[in-house]
């Protein structure tokens, strides 16, 4: 376990941590990334692949899936709701940190982040196979309901939010913010009509939370940053908001676990549905 | 046809043999088409890996080399271009680190695709064959860099061109 003065040190494990762990028949290792084929490359011992778009999300509504299905892909890993799942990934566990919103979605608290995710694995030598593991179907109890009432926000919320001037965090990069970019760097368009940000939004790339090794940043950092700068505080009504709310989600996993607030929400509609909404409000600035 | 309106397999390929790609791209499309998702994925990776081999080898010359770092890709890409006298290319590319997987895959299929074309023939090729390799279910937003080597590559041979052009006139 990492404790840098986190609210909940023990979400977080460091890359020896799961290495000592490998064969520890409580815990399902699972990969999430961007790179689509990434883990056919190479994963660590024991992984299971679970893809952000093709797993987690309906493939005909902007949604994610049902409980049933959850359930059914949790039992093709080998992971029974009393399964301990520790995440990682590429992109400094951005796809780590979504998938993991998404168990929480669907009522799986027992969720953990391997610090540093796969690029500090990689970078420390440590083994990679190939070999696909093949686990005993696990059993899973479908959530009566996905709890998006709880930590995922939708358009309506989000307005409401912003015309009360309660916290929004934009965590896109700063070009983006001000509307001068319309994707992100780096990155193709994904077809949002008009750049900007939300109204009463504040800019906090994701990447402030993390050193350059992928790690999260201590508590005592990290609350600098939210608080000192950004003005949260502790006890607020949250809403983190990107492009597609995968970034967002690693910005909701910091506040929430590793600084502890209790009301944060994940806008997974994000700015590829308010850049593109009508009737939309926007800020430039 | 195998159903009312469906081309069969052959068909398919006849028309490929029929079409703007090159033959090696061709034989490269027509291999793929034939592939489940699992083996197709197999194959990609196996393109993947062999992406560092299609850097510069020792010794090599170049008419025109183009090293940059654009917005739409997340690394540095190298093209490096040669040409014949017969006018017949050979490219040689880098990839930086951050490269995505498909990207890397997609660089060996057409360093090894285009190998021979002209510098005309490489300006005409349609993107379309990306898909046909690649599989509908691979080729999302987040992956559309699988189009940028093509792009860089098309870069290049219009440089070669356009100095040719020039070369011509003076």
């Amino acid at each position: 376990m990492i404790d840098k003065n986190y609210a909940h040190p023990e979400v977080l494990v460091s890359t020896e941590w799961v290495a000592e762990h490998l064969a520890d028949p409580c815990l399902r290792l699972v990969e999430s990334n961007e790179d689509i084929l990434l883990y056919d490359t190479g994963h660590i011992q024991g992984a299971v692949h679970i893809d952000w778009r093709s797993d987690l999300q309906d493939q005909m509504i902007r949604d994610y899936i049902t409980p049933e299905k959850f359930a059914s892909l949790c039992e093709r890993h080998g992971i029974s709701n009393d399964t301990t799942v520790v995440f990682y990934g590429d992109k400094s566990n951005w796809w780590a940190c979504y998938a993991l919103w998404a168990f929480r979605l669907f009522g799986h608290t027992k969720v953990m982040v391997m610090d540093g995710g796969r690029e500090k694995w990689v970078a420390e030598g440590r083994h990679l196979t190939r070999a696909v593991p093949h686990f005993q179907s696990g059993t899973y109890l479908p959530a009566t309901h996905r709890k998006d009432d709880e930590i995922r926000a939708f358009f309506d919320q989000t307005l409401t939010h912003s015309k009360e001037n309660k916290p929004l965090i934009d965590v896109r990069s700063p070009g983006e913010f001000r509307g001068e970019l319309t994707h992100m760097p780096e990155y193709p368009q994904e077809g949002v009509l008009r750049g900007g940000h939300i109204p009463g939004a504040a800019s906090v790339p994701w990447k402030m939370a993390v050193n350059d090794d992928a790690t999260f940043k201590s508590a005592e950092d990290l609350r600098r940053i939210y608080e000192q700068e950004a003005g949260l505080r502790p006890g607020d009504d949250v809403i983190a908001y990107c492009r597609i709310g995968e970034r967002s989600s690693h910005t909701w996993f910091v506040l929430t676990y590793l600084l502890g607030y209790k009301n944060v929400r994940n806008y997974d509609g994000s700015w590829t549905e308010w850049g593109n909404r009508v009737g939309a409000p926007i800020e430039r600035n | 046809m195998d159903r009312v309106g469906q081309p069969s397999g052959r068909a398919n390929r006849t028309q490929l043999m029929e079409s703007q790609y090159p033959e090696p791209l061709t034989r490269i499309i027509c291999l793929f088409e034939g592939l489940s998702d699992a083996e197709k994925r197999e194959s990609l990776i196996s393109y993947a890996d062999s992406a560092s081999k299609q850097a510069p080898r020792s010794g090599e010359t170049f008419d025109l080399e183009d090293i940059r770092k654009d917005e739409e890709c997340t690394d540095t890409v190298g093209v490096y271009l040669k040409i014949s006298p017969t006018r017949a290319c050979t490219f040689r590319i880098t990839l930086g680190p951050q490269v995505q997987t498909l990207t890397k895959a997609m660089t060996s299929i057409l360093c090894k695709g285009l190998d021979g074309a002209s510098p005309e023939q490489i300006l005409d090729i349609p993107a379309d064959f990306v898909p046909k390799i690649v599989g509908a279910d691979l080729v999302r937003q987040r992956s559309q860099t699988v189009y940028y080597i093509l792009t860089r590559m098309k870069s290049a041979s219009r440089v070669w061109l356009n100095r040719e052009r020039a070369a011509t006139h003076h």
